[in-house]
Parts: structure tokens; C-alpha cells; sequence
């Protein structure tokens, strides 16, 4: 727009026109014709009448005539396809009714409440439009004004071209086969695609490599680490026709190409083991998912199941653990713990945080599986790609009732299974009704003996009665005749009680406070605060014969209670930490209960005196209105938590006195019971992080008891919420539904289920094409589309758009095999020239676009690593389990651990496993490999830049594990070969694959003889031959 | 796209194109290493953006180099720089704000008492600048400063804010400041990093490495962490101590040695500029080497200067020092300075919420005088003809109470100022209310962020790169260059 000047110096030209009488307006770039309702309007203004009149509004404006020559010449420069100032998009309808960032609107028919008048009028000084040059005219605001007031008409052929057709869109059709001059030197369908192209440029492709560059190319590919000398010289001598075919067998074959491939789809998820913001917390549990990559790769797992998995294994296969664990894709991405977490509910900011959590969800999935920019219509339509915030917001809501948290699950599928029913039971229990309870006998009796099993499993409690109670608060006490007493009379602010009892009970395990309700209390109790409330700061229990002995502190293991007040669970009275305490809000004017296990049982001889001080610390008369201990001898009190108060009521009742309704929460409860006792028989699961519904949480974060309402938000804003969301996914990708339609809305799993049968839909054209082009992206250094994450209209277009759908619809109608794909990919003649580059042709396509060679790379971050492993013998090839920590890590001030690299030490044995198996800390990534350009996992990565810098230098040249790692190839080398000339020899073998040439020899031995041997090792590492792959 | 990625540097070597450098490397090489040659929204020549821009991308630049100064954890802006007598006047009543708005408060359960600063304010120098007694060697700066006094957040949690501040987003992986300078503008030096942070020697802020990361731009851009109180103040500038192989020879001869293998390798590879580059970083590893010790060698300091920035008193000492050294960077051609104050967690910065009067004084006495001392000197050394100082924080704190003494997070209204080249001396953009509880006319970090570039000769809505399918840029969509701070 930088024609903006000349469009200024017309349009004052016209204003200056206009005031000389002349009424023509030049400065339109549209041509002028029949516009005398115009000029009479401007001769009305110019007279000091209203522009705003009767006139006009039988007047019709033209668009495209009258108002988007004005558009064009003073506000596109700003508001257009390219810029967007203040968010405001001008040039396309649907955008510029939206409206900007600054609430500036066009309302239809109504010029008085669109905004847009006020700004280009220049009424405010500081918010006229445009910011600069002279104001609009008043009679080009008139007619923009009568514009918008006839509706603002907006014919559909003056807007931006709609992407609607974009090609990536268009249905899969497979191409056909270009015909070649030479078709018969073609054996790979591949190469006729890139052949026809590169005829139809007038060039030709390169030799095939030299086998020595073909072995180390394909091995560094499939999987991520090169060949050893003795698998490069047995590939040299094979003079079988199938040679190379036999060698991409065994590389696929191999178990590293899972790990290779896995750590590609880690980038891409942005996959790590830390939250990635100030409470960077491992995640001890990320693993599983790692390891789920590794095998699905290797076993080869068809696409679309490996896709449904990561988005709904636990809806699609409930029996298969492993489809679980593939939700660890769901929860790959960073979590703002302090925002869900920490944070009070119900304020902005934490609405804001499941907002975003979500957004991330719903990126990777569709970034990852679709190659759509979906997240650039969270404030706005995109304005690019057909995609609109109904479709955006459709998705946030499919994710709406998950979080990011520890999942249980069992390696073992029977076991998993019969934690699956039992747990699927557990949750039926609940919905059991009177009808169903009255009608089935057996059912009755089942209960009878269970309610028998339970009376005799719970702890029978023996109150004692208070010998003597004492309050620092000075608060009057009264004992009541069942043992408890009512505190009373002013309410100080704090309070410590001191109750003391006698009994003659040996092996007391626990002791239980009683809190009970009580008239006289605010809200009848059981606290004193006004709204009934209480804190326990601390809770201690000491013992001594009595009468008159010496007392002694009796140590407690652990608490629990009927009832925990949100972050005010019960632990903290145990603590020992004055400003924590236990709360009951706000289930007030009811018993309640709290259990202490003694650390071991009492061992007292005769009478014992018991002291038990409740410290009442917190302040505003948060204390305890009617306490009353008991104790129990029963062997594990742990599995005897207090009963809610209404059970404890209806056990109190004899079968007969109990209402149906009081006999179904009786059967529901102990039902409960009873599958809790058989969870609790199976071994321990395992867990892996992942999206969940169903998680223990803490503080102020929980599971969602159904999906969360997600509204539209108005440009994003979420204190701008419209109309509800319902699920769904882009409704561009033609003849598939794209609004869901459930089983059960209120069943979140629907939803993802709904969305993984979207994805992996023969028609859904985008899944296709997205995976294809990734796989090449990874083979060849470079997409056939260039942004392997967008395949929109604003991502590269495809060099080779024939191909890329042939390659979709052979993929997808073979099943999905990414083995198949890769074979395909790596036997083609376009994969294995040479990649030097040939003058004449780099000046016709310097950027290798078409393929005319092979492209050369540099040796990714974890291959450098892995490469020098297996050189110096020490590579540990152990698959899967936890990550390996290399770094040293203690207690930091907060959540986030302390890491340092620094310290570690490098002969660690974790050192030495494949970098794929490292620990992954967002923000504090391991300095070698983040100097390599591997990403940390906070965005999403499908394209790795391969940077050469002074600071990489150094690190190849100076970190403390490639100098070991040299000094530990050096000392293999050592072991193996005497002479020095021996020793150069195996280095380069080792390192570069090849014998050194004679000159070579001579000067790395000298250097060595000066140096050491270690020393030319850590250069050999940082040799461009090395780190390159021809 | 295509600039972004390895491949696209596989084009023939146009070494002819551009002018000798150094030790005989392409222009092209050079642009790989220099952190430039890669801007995508302009063309974008080797290393210097137009001279005739003075160094600015769009237009003539005033400012060439940066040092940020960042209180972590939420410096409190009614403790500091905005003086509420209305505090005063309301001390110990419920806070009431009118028309029944929902009062917010993020980490606790506050009784929303008002609390009054514990602190005297007064006037300073021709501009009557308030500020509090905390700061009485910032005081004798004030007309040297031009003050943002309704700075807003979008959040109240530190990883999220401090992450806006840095990045201008909400969520990690976002290119910070000092990254997107070096992308845009290159370095000003072939011997020092373009972006240096100096931690709080007692730990990493909130976000720790994220604040300082090159998100999704190329790893070069990263900040480059210096700890001069370690005996490594960089990681991996020089092998470790304990190899005793590894001595200057072994090096100068080592990396001959590999000049030569790269050199014919590169003969039998002709025609790939990466390569060059590759062989060119290792020249300047070898620079660095030599110019980063003399940087941080405070030792060629005088004695006064040492007094001036307090590194002759305990309190001062340690941020004194990274002042200091930050000053030598800059004189050396480093563009970007990142020093900060204040380790993540529950004490130890200005995240007070326990009290106030006890837990403010210790950071304040830390960084007044060095911070003033940073002014004084740049401005003694005639450093403020072409550099900006910046003074922030995440956000600011609560007119009312959390407990009894100490104060919420409050992402209302907070204060930064900035000082030198470009920058209207002695003035104050925007106000907060009269609680100090939200700003009447809020300045974003987008703004703050826009001005710097503008001053740096960069249009902010065009320094763009794209990724993941939307043009990113340090501003989002937002940004307004704050024309009233401007000299």
C-alpha cells in the first residue's frame, strides 16, 4: 500500500474541487457515473443543510461504486487481508460487521450506532480515522453514512476470494499417473510425478549417491542414527539387486526406528515432562506416552487407529490400556498451574487459564492431525481459511470436560479390565433405583450379609467422658450427657482447649473428635464463627499413667474426616503449622468427624490419662462449639473413615424404621462399599499424565462433574461471553458432518468419540494430505507443502500438488501403514541422488524445490548425541520406563525443582540411553541439545531449524559430555588398535564411515601424538563431515 | 517460509555479492551467524540494517541498545513511584470501590481492608516527581526518567504475566523482547552474544529459561545467560577445568586442524553456504572467547565507579555488579540487557504479600542506588545518545490488604519508566486511580513494547515472522507507540 500518497494528494485535490463548485470526485478510482443524488447531497452540505436527509435514503448507494473506492484508498492500507490494525478487517463483509478491537461497528441500517461514523468523521481527535492526512470529507462520511443505512449492502463479488476452494479442501481424487518420456526406467510411482515436473522446467535430476552416502542417509533417517563401519562396508560388497530394498527392510524392522519416528511426533505434539510455567512441575507419569509412540510405530499401527486413540482410546477401545495411554497426546502440552490450580475459582483470570488449556488441546489435535490453523479463530472468523469461531468454539467444547492430570491405568489388559468394570459398576451403584431395589430379592439378601460384613468391619468407637477442660479463650464449658461439651459465653478469637480423659483401653489406634451441631451454636454449629464454621490449626495427643504420671507426646500417622472445606483438608490440623487448619464450610449445622491414627498402637499398662489440646489459632472465632472424643482399638482404623452423617443415621435405624428412600442410600453405600474393598484388592495401577476426567485434583482444581459450558466469546474476550458452543469440528472439509450429534452431550467421552470418527473419515481430506506431506517433510527436509502445519491458504503452496494427493489416496486406501509410506518414500530414485549441487541447475531452482537433487542436512539435535554414543561404545540401547534425569536435581523454593546440568555427572549410566528416553524440562532444557535447535516442548514444532552459531560451537567444542565422550571414544579406539596410525584409521571409521585418505592420516596423527587422542576425537565431532548427511 | 529453514541456506554460496568480512567469509555466512538474513516481512541485507536509518529497520533508529531492568514477582506501585494520600485517608476501612464490582483477589482470602503505604513520599527535582523514601538515589534521577504510571496486565499469576511482559503473550513459546531484536535488528558485534540476561544470582524468576526463550524463532536468538558470581559465568565458553588434556594449544591447533578438514570438505562440497557457516562459527567461538572474560572484568573499573554502583556495600553489591557489567556489554556492541531482580518463590523479591514494610525496603535498598548509578554513568559516558534503559515488572500490587501487612498480586495498574536516548525527560504517562487499583487509561506491554521498537527504528506491526499458520509479532495485534514519552 504504498500508493497511499497519491490516493491523499486526489482526494484533496477533490475536497478543494468540490469547494470550487466543481462536482466531480476525481479522487474515486472507480469510474463516475450518474451521481447527481450525490452531488446533491454535497450542494445540501455545502448550503449548511444536513447531509443526512431524505434525499439519500431513496437514494441507493452502490457498494462497489460509491464506498469501496473510499475503503480501498484510506483504510485498506491498514485494514486488509495483510494488516489488520486493531484487529479490524475491512476489505471482506462478515469481518467488518464483527467489528475491531476497539469496539469499532457497522451496524446495518443504523449509522446512528455504528461507531465507524463517529471515527471517520474525526469527531475525537485521538480516535478519528484515518489516524492521518486529511479527514474523510463530510460528503464521502454522508454517503458511507446513507450506505450503512440502507442496510449496508455488501455484494458477495467484491470481497477477497473466499478460500472455500482452496485445494487442500477440494475431495481426494487420485491423480493420474504422468506419463514420462522413459517410462519404463521407472520403477517408483514418485518419480514420475517429480520427473514431469522437473521436464516440464527443463531440468533433469541428479545421479543416485554413492552407497556409502545412500546407507548413512537412510540409516540417519529411518532411524536416527548412522550405520557402523561393518554395516557400511557389508551394504558395499551386497551386489544383490535388492540390496537396498533389503537394507530399508531392516531398518524398519528395527526397534530404533520407533524411537526415531516417535521423537519426530514429540516435536510435533510438543511433547515434555515439566508444566512449562512458573510452577514448572514434573510430571513423573508423561512417560507411558512416550513409550506408546515408540510401540505404535514400530508395531506400525494403522494411521487412523493411531489418530482415534490419541484423541478417544479410552471411548473407542475401553479394553486396551494402551489406547489410554494415548491420551497422554491430549495433555502433551504446557499447563498453567498456577492459574488452574493455585489460583481462587470463579475470577477471570482462571476462567481465562481453561480457556486456553483448552485452546491447546484443540491446536494440537487439529495442527497435529489436520494441518488447520483452527486456533486463529478463537477472537474472530479466520481470515484466511473457511474456518469460522463456531467452528472453533465446537471444538472447545469436545474438550470440555477433560483436564490434564494422572490417569490411572494397567499394563496388564485383565487387569485393566477388571478395574474397568468394577469402576463402571461403582458409577452404575449410584444410579440404582427404589423400583430396582424392590424388585430384585436377591438383591435384598445380598444386602442383609453385607450390611453384616460392614457392622463388623467398622471400628466401634468408645467415647470417653472429659475428666477436666480447660479454654485459654476463657470460654465457659458445659458438659452434656453424651460426653460431649458445649463451649460457650464470649467468643474469644482464638482458642486452645484442653480435654482431658481416662480409660483403660490398651492398644488405642486412634482417637476420634467429634464436632457436633448444637441450637446455641451460629447456623446450629458445629462451629462458633457466624456462618458455623471452625479451624482446627493443630491437633496434638499426649498420654500418662494416671493418675499423676509424667506425660508423654504420642505421635500421629496420619487424619482423615467425614468432610474437608476446600484447602482445608484435614492434614493440615497434623501439620504442624499454625496457619493451616481443618474447616467444615460449608456443610454447617451437621456432625462431623475427624479421625487421628496413632503412629503405633498405645502401649499402656492400667488407667490412662489422655490430653488432647485443639488449637484454635486462625482468628475471628473460627472454634470448635461442641467436641466429644472417642477411641478405637481396631486393628486398621484407616479403612474405618467416619460415616457420612446420614448413613450413620440409617444404620442407627433398625431395617424396619427405615423410609425407601433411606434403603436405597443404605444399598448404594454399602454396594459402594463393597467394590471398594475388591478395587482395593487389585495390585496398584499404573498412571500415566494424560486428559482425564477423573482425577483426585487438589486445591482449587477438580474434575468437571459433566463438560463445562463453553460459550462464543466475543473477539476472544472472556469477559465477553454470547451463546453456548455445541461440539463439533470445521465444517469446510466437505461431505462430512461437522456438528455433532451425540449419544449424550452431558458424556464428554461422546464428544471425543465424535471428533476421532471426524478425523479419521475416508473423506476428511485434510487428515490425508496432512500426514503424507508430514512423512515426506521428515524424508526429504522439506514438505511438498513447506508448512507441514498449515495447509491453508496462507501455508506454502505445494510444489508438487498432484503427487501429494496420489501419495493421500495410496496411503489411505492401503490402511494407513506409515512402513509402507516410508518404504515408498526412501526406494524412490528422487531419494536417492546425490545431493551435490550442480551450478547451472541451482540458477534455475536454487532452492531445490523441485527435487532436482537430494537434499543435504545437518544432523538433527539428538542424532548429534546419539551418533557420538554409539562412536565411543557406551550407547545403551534399553527401551523405554522412566526418563532419564541428566541433570542434578534438589528442592527449589517453590514447585518448580532446582536443575543443574552443570554438576551432573556425565558417566551417570541414564547418560548413556538414547536421547529420546531423556527427561524433558520445559524451561530448563538441556543446554546441548537446545543449542542444536531442539525444541522444548512449549509450542508446537513441526519444522526444526538447523542453525549454526558461535554459542553451538562452543558446545560442541567445550560441554562436559562430549568431551568425556571423546575421552571415552578415545579410549576404545585405544583398546582396539596400538599404532597410531591403527588408532586415526578406526577414528575415522568410527566417526566419519570412510578410511582416512593418506594426507589425513598423517596430520590427525600428529596431532593426536601432540594432543592426545582424546582431543582429536572432540574435533572429529565437530567436523562438518560429521555433522552433515550428504 | 522458506528463509526460516535449514534448506533454503543450501543456495549457491553468493560470497560475490557481498563484501569481504572477517576472515574471508561470505556475507551470506556471516548474516547465518549475525542473527540476521532471515527478517521475512522486508528484504533484509546482510547484517546492517540501513545505515542511513542510523540501524532502524523502517525508520531512523535513536535507539541502538537496551538494558532492561525487571523487579520479578510484582513491584508495588503504591510502595514505590504512585503515591496515594487516598490510602491514607481509608487505612484499615473495607475497600469499596462503588458500583458494586466484584473485588478479586487471586492467591487468598483478604479481609479487602485498605492499607496505606508504610512509606514517606516526596517530591523530587524539576518535575516534582513523587517517590517513595525507598528510593532516595532514584529520587535525584526522576527528571533523567520518564515515568508509565498505569501500566495493566492481563493477568494476575506471575508465570502468565511474567511470560506477557517478556513475550507479550499469556502462554510459553513465545519469542521474548530481546530475541525479536536480535531478529530484527542483528547484532552490533562479532565478539559477544546479541542478548545477554543476568539472573538474580539467588535464582531464576518465575517461568525460569521462558522468559528468556527465542520461542519459536531460530535457537540463536535465545538469550545467553551470564552468572558472573560463578567461576563459568557462561556455560560451555571454556571446556571444563578438569580436562587436563585440553590446554590453549591443544585448542589453537585443534581448531586449525578442523579449519582444514572443513575447508576440503568443503571443496568436495561445493556451492553450500551452510558449510561456510558452519566453519565461520567456530572463528567466532573462538572471538567470544577472548572478548567475554575482558567484558566481565570489572576489575579495569576505577574505584569511583565501583562506590557509584554500590559494590563496595553488601546490599547493593551483587545487583550492582550486573548493572555494571551490563554497562560494559553495552559499550561493546551487546544490543539487548536483561538484568534481573528477584528469584522465583516466596521470598527474596517483590512478590510481598506477607508485609510490606519488612519485605519491600530489602529489594528497594538492593537496586536503588545501582539502578541510579546506571543512569548516571550511561548518561556520564555519553551511552545516552543511542541507548534506553527500561524499568518494569509484571505487575503491581493491592491498595488493600492480604492478611495484615502485605499486598496481592493486582494486574490493575503498575509502574515502569524508561530513560535515555529518544525518551522526553522528566515526564508521566497515564494515571491509576485514586486507590492505585486500576489504571484510568491502561498502557499495555504491547505499547511499552511498540515504543522501544519505534525507538530502535522498527515499525512494530511490521517486524512479523510466520509461524504455525499466523503472522506472530511482539505486539499480537495490538501495540500504540506512547508518542507522550517521546522526546
Amino acid at each position: 500500500m504504498r500508493s497511499l500518497a497519491p490516493h491523499l494528494a486526489r482526494l484533496n485535490n477533490a475536497t478543494m474541487a468540490f469547494f470550487n463548485g466543481l462536482l466531480v470526485l476525481e479522487y474515486r478510482m472507480a469510474p463516475c457515473r450518474s451521481q447527481d443524488w450525490i452531488a446533491a447531497v454535497l450542494l445540501l452540505a455545502c448550503l449548511g443543510a444536513t447531509p443526512i436527509g431524505a434525499a439519500e435514503a431513496s437514494k441507493p448507494v452502490d457498494f462497489t461504486r460509491d464506498v469501496l473506492p473510499t475503503l480501498q484508498a484510506r483504510c485498506f492500507s491498514c485494514h486488509d487481508e495483510k494488516r489488520q490494525e486493531s484487529d479490524f478487517r475491512l476489505d471482506r463483509r462478515d469481518d467488518a460487521l464483527r467489528g475491531g478491537a476497539n469496539g469499532v461497528t457497522i451496524v446495518p441500517g443504523k449509522s446512528g450506532e455504528s461507531s465507524l461514523i463517529e471515527r471517520i468523521s474525526g469527531a475525537d481527535p485521538d480516535l478519528r480515522m484515518p489516524p492521518k492526512g486529511e479527514l474523510l470529507s463530510k460528503e464521502v462520511v454522508a454517503v458511507i453514512r446513507a450506505w450503512i443505512d440502507q442496510g449496508a449492502v455488501w455484494p458477495a463479488d467484491t470481497e477477497s476470494p473466499k478460500p472455500a476452494d482452496h485445494w487442500s479442501l477440494k475431495p481426494l481424487v487420485r491423480p493420474p499417473m504422468p506419463a514420462a518420456a522413459d517410462s519404463s526406467s521407472i520403477t517408483n510411482p514418485i518419480d514420475a510425478f517429480i520427473l514431469a515436473r522437473l521436464a516440464e522446467s527443463g531440468l533433469r535430476p541428479s545421479a543416485e549417491a554413492d552407497r556409502r552416502t545412500l546407507i548413512r542417509r537412510v540409516t540417519v533417517d529411518l532411524i536416527g542414527l548412522p550405520p557402523t563401519s561393518a554395516e557400511v562396508d557389508a551394504f558395499l560388497v551386497d551386489n544383490a539387486p535388492d540390496a537396498y530394498q533389503r537394507l530399508v527392510d531392516r531398518l524398519l524392522a528395527s526397534p530404533r526406528y520407533g524411537e526415531r519416528w516417535a521423537r519426530h511426533w514429540m516435536d510435533v505434539v510438543h511433547f515434555a515432562e515439566t508444566h512449562g510455567n512458573d510452577q514448572d512441575r514434573p510430571r513423573e507419569n508423561a512417560w507411558p506416552y512416550r513409550d506408546y509412540l515408540i510401540r505404535s510405530f514400530n508395531d506400525d499401527k494403522p494411521y487412523a487407529r493411531f489418530v482415534a486413540e490419541q484423541v478417544a482410546g479410552d471411548v473407542l477401545s475401553p479394553d486396551d490400556p494402551q489406547a489410554t495411554v494415548a491420551l497422554g497426546f491430549l495433555a502433551a502440552g504446557p499447563w498453567d498451574e498456577s492459574s488452574l490450580m493455585c489460583i481462587v475459582d470463579d475470577t477471570t483470570d482462571k476462567k481465562l487459564a481453561q480457556v486456553l488449556d483448552r485452546d491447546d488441546m484443540l491446536t494440537n489435535v487439529m495442527s497435529t492431525f489436520c494441518s488447520a490453523t483452527v486456533h486463529c479463530a478463537r477472537c474472530h472468523n479466520h481470515k484466511f481459511d473457511p474456518i469460522s469461531q463456531a467452528d472453533y468454539y465446537g471444538l472447545q467444547a469436545v474438550f470440555a470436560g477433560v483436564d490434564r492430570a494422572d490417569r490411572s491405568f494397567d499394563l496388564d489388559p485383565v487387569l485393566h479390565q477388571r478395574r474397568r468394570q468394577l469402576t463402571q459398576r461403582k458409577h452404575d451403584v449410584g444410579k440404582l433405583t427404589t423400583e430396582q431395589l424392590t424388585a430384585d430379592v436377591r438383591l435384598q439378601a445380598e444386602l442383609v450379609s453385607l450390611e453384616q460384613d460392614f457392622r463388623r468391619s467398622r471400628a466401634i468407637w468408645t467415647t470417653l467422658v472429659p475428666v477436666t477442660v480447660t479454654s485459654s479463650g476463657e470460654a465457659t464449658m458445659t458438659p452434656q450427657s453424651d460426653g460431649s461439651v458445649l463451649f460457650g459465653g464470649p467468643r474469644p478469637e482464638t482458642d486452645t482447649a484442653t480435654i482431658t480423659v481416662e480409660t483403660e483401653l490398651a492398644g488405642i489406634t486412634a482417637i476420634q473428635l467429634e464436632v457436633l451441631p448444637d441450637p446455641s451454636l451460629p447456623h446450629q454449629g458445629p462451629g462458633r464463627h457466624d456462618n458455623g464454621n471452625l479451624h482446627l490449626s493443630e491437633f496434638k495427643l499426649t498420654a500418662a499413667p494416671a493418675p499423676g504420671g509424667e506425660p508423654a507426646s504420642v505421635p500421629i500417622a496420619s487424619a482423615f474426616a467425614d468432610f474437608n472445606q476446600d484447602s482445608w483438608s484435614i492434614a493440615a490440623a497434623i501439620d504442624g503449622k499454625k496457619e493451616t487448619a481443618w474447616g467444615i464450610y460449608p456443610e454447617v449445622g451437621k456432625a462431623h468427624a475427624a479421625v487421628f491414627v496413632l503412629k503405633e498402637p498405645l502401649r499402656v499398662t492400667g488407667r490412662t490419662r489422655l490430653t488432647v489440646v485443639l488449637d484454635q489459632l486462625h482468628g475471628r472465632g473460627h472454634l470448635i462449639g461442641r467436641p466429644r472424643l472417642s477411641v478405637t482399638t481396631v486393628a486398621n482404623p484407616e479403612s474405618s473413615k467416619p460415616l457420612a452423617v446420614e448413613l450413620a443415621a440409617i444404620l442407627a435405624l433398625s431395617p424396619a424404621e427405615r423410609t425407601e428412600p433411606q434403603k436405597l442410600t443404605l444399598a448404594r453405600a454399602l454396594l459402594g462399599w463393597q467394590i471398594d474393598n475388591q478395587l482395593a484388592g487389585l495390585s496398584a495401577p499404573q498412571a500415566v499424565y494424560a486428559a482425564s476426567k477423573d482425577f483426585k485434583g487438589g486445591n482449587n482444581f477438580h474434575p468437571a462433574t459433566r463438560p463445562r459450558s463453553v460459550h462464543f466469546l466475543r473477539r476472544g474476550d472472556i469477559n465477553q461471553p454470547l451463546e453456548e458452543a455445541a461440539p463439533g469440528a470445521l465444517s469446510c472439509v466437505p461431505s462430512i458432518e461437522s456438528r455433532f450429534k451425540l449419544r449424550d452431550a452431558d458424556d464428554e467421552g461422546s464428544r471425543r468419540e465424535a471428533l476421532a470418527h471426524w478425523l479419521v473419515d475416508r473423506d476428511n481430506v485434510l487428515t490425508w494430505r496432512s500426514i503424507v506431506n508430514r512423512v515426506w517433510h521428515y524424508h526429504f527436509d522439506r514438505g511438498i507443502v513447506d508448512t507441514p502445519n498449515d495447509l491453508g491458504h496462507m501455508g506454502g503452496p505445494p510444489s508438487h500438488p498432484a503427487l501429494l494427493d496420489w501419495l493421500a489416496v495410496e496411503f489411505r486406501n492401503g490402511g494407513g501403514s506409515l512402513k509402507a509410506l516410508h518404504r515408498l518414500m526412501v526406494t524412490s530414485a528422487a531419494y536417492r541422488q546425490s545431493s551435490a549441487i550442480d551450478p547451472e541447475r541451482a540458477r534455475a531452482d536454487g532452492d531445490n524445490r523441485l527435487l532436482w537433487r537430494m537434499n543435504r542436512r545437518r544432523l538433527d539435535a539428538e542424532t548429534i548425541r546419539d551418533a557420538v554414543l554409539q562412536a565411543s561404545g557406551k550407547l545403551d540401547l534399553t527401551m523405554g520406563g522412566p526418563s532419564a534425569r541428566q541433570f542434578v536435581e534438589s528442592k527449589g523454593i517453590h514447585v518448580t525443582p532446582n536443575i543443574d546440568y552443570q554438576t551432573y555427572n556425565v558417566d551417570s549410566p541414564g547418560n548413556f540411553r538414547r536421547s529420546v528416553y531423556r527427561f524433558l524440562f520445559r524451561t530448563l532444557p538441556d543446554p546441548l541439545l537446545e543449542s542444536l535447535d531442539c525444541p522444548d516442548g512449549s509450542q508446537l514444532a513441526p519444522v526444526r531449524s538447523a542453525s549454526m552459531t558461535a554459542l553451538q560451537a562452543l558446545s560442541l567444542l567445550d560441554n562436559r559430555f562430549i568431551v568425556r565422550q571423546s575421552e571415552h571414544t578415545a579410549a576404545r579406539i585405544q583398546t582396539a588398535a596400538a599404532a597410531p596410525v591403527d588408532q586415526i584409521h578406526l577414528l575415522f571409521q568410527l566417526v566419519l564411515l570412510r578410511d582416512p585418505t593418506p594426507a589425513e592420516s598423517q596430520r590427525w596423527q600428529a596431532y593426536a601424538e601432540r594432543h592426545t587422542l582424546a582431543n582429536a576425537c572432540r574435533m572429529m565431532f565437530n567436523t562438518n563431515e560429521f555433522v552433515f548427511v550428504n | 517460509m522458506p528463509t526460516t529453514r535449514a534448506n533454503a541456506c543450501a543456495t549457491p554460496s553468493r560470497r560475490d555479492l557481498f563484501l569481504q568480512l572477517g576472515a574471508g567469509f561470505g556475507g551470506m555466512a556471516l548474516a547465518h551467524l549475525l542473527g540476521s538474513g532471515e527478517l521475512q516481512a522486508e528484504p533484509f541485507v546482510a547484517s546492517a540494517p540501513s545505515g542511513d536509518l542510523n540501524g532502524g529497520l523502517h525508520h531512523r533508529a535513536k535507539v541502538k541498545r537496551v538494558v532492561q531492568l525487571f523487579m520479578n514477582g510484582g513491584a508495588s506501585p503504591m510502595d514505590t513511584f504512585d503515591y496515594k494520600p487516598r490510602l491514607a485517608e481509608l487505612h484499615g476501612q473495607t475497600f469499596d470501590p462503588g458500583g458494586n464490582v466484584k473485588l478479586e483477589s487471586v492467591t487468598g482470602s483478604p479481609g479487602f481492608k485498605v492499607l496505606k503505604s508504610p512509606f514517606e513520599f516526596k517530591q523530587h527535582g524539576q518535575s516534582g516527581r513523587c517517590v517513595s523514601d525507598l528510593f532516595p538515589h532514584l529520587a535525584t534521577c526522576v527528571d533523567d526518567l520518564a515515568f508509565l504510571m498505569s501500566m495493566s496486565s492481563k493477568t494476575n499469576v506471575h508465570g502468565p504475566a511474567s511470560y506477557m511482559q517478556n513475550t507479550g503473550f499469556v502462554l510459553p513459546g513465545f519469542p521474548c523482547m530481546g530475541a525479536w531484536i536480535g531478529y530484527g535488528l542483528g547484532s552490533l558485534t562479532d565478539n559477544l552474544p546479541t542478548f545477554v540476561v543476568m539472573p538474580d544470582p539467588r535464582g531464576l524468576p518465575y517461568n525460569n529459561q521462558g522468559n528468556f526463550s527465542a520461542g519459536f524463532l531460530p535457537v540463536k536468538h535465545q538469550g545467553t545467560i551470564i552468572r558472573p558470581h560463578l567461576p563459568n559465568p557462561i556455560a560451555d565458553l571454556f571446556p571444563p577445568k578438569d580436562a587436563a588434556q585440553i590446554t590453549p594449544e591443544s585448542e589453537r591447533e585443534g581448531l586449525a586442524l578442523l579449519a582444514e578438514a572443513n575447508r576440503e570438505h568443503e571443496r568436495q562440497w561445493p556451492g553450500d553456504s551452510r558449510l561456510e557457516a558452519r566453519i565461520a562459527s567456530y572463528e567466532l567461538a573462538a572471538r567470544m572467547q577472548l572478548s567475554a572474560p575482558e567484558a566481565l572484568d570489572i576489575s579495569r573499573e576505577t574505584a569511583g565507579t565501583h562506590k557509584l554502583y554500590g559494590l563496595d556495600e553488601q546490599p547493593t553489591e551483587i545487583f550492582g555488579r550486573n548493572c555494571l557489567i551490563a554497562r560494559r556489554l553495552l559499550e561493546r556492541g551487546v544490543r539487548f540487557v536483561q538484568v534481573w531482580s528477584g528469584a522465583s518463590g516466596a521470598k527474596d523479591n517483590w512478590d510481598n504479600h506477607g508485609n510490606i514494610a519488612a519485605e519491600l525496603p530489602p529489594m528497594a535498598q538492593a537496586t536503588d542506588k545501582p539502578c541510579a548509578a546506571l543512569v548516571k554513568d550511561l548518561k556520564a559516558r555519553g551511552l545516552f545518545e543511542d541507548t534506553l534503559i527500561v524499568w518494569t515488572t509484571e505487575f503491581g500490587r493491592m491498595p488493600f490488604s492480604q492478611g495484615t501487612a502485605g499486598r496481592d498480586h493486582n494486574a490493575g495498574t503498575f509502574v515502569s519508566w524508561m530513560a535515555g536516548a529518544g525518551i522526553k525527560n522528566g515526564v508521566a504517562h497515564g494515571q491509576s486511580d485514586e486507590w492505585g487499583w486500576k489504571s484510568l487509561d491502561p498502557t499495555w506491554c504491547y505499547d511499552l513494547h511498540a515504543t522501544m521498537l519505534h525507538l530502535m527504528g522498527v515499525d512494530h506491526t511490521r517486524l512479523t515472522y510466520r509461524f504455525n499458520g499466523a503472522n506472530r509479532r511482539l505486539t499480537d495485534v495490538h501495540g500504540d507507540v506512547i508518542q507522550e514519552v517521546l522526546a
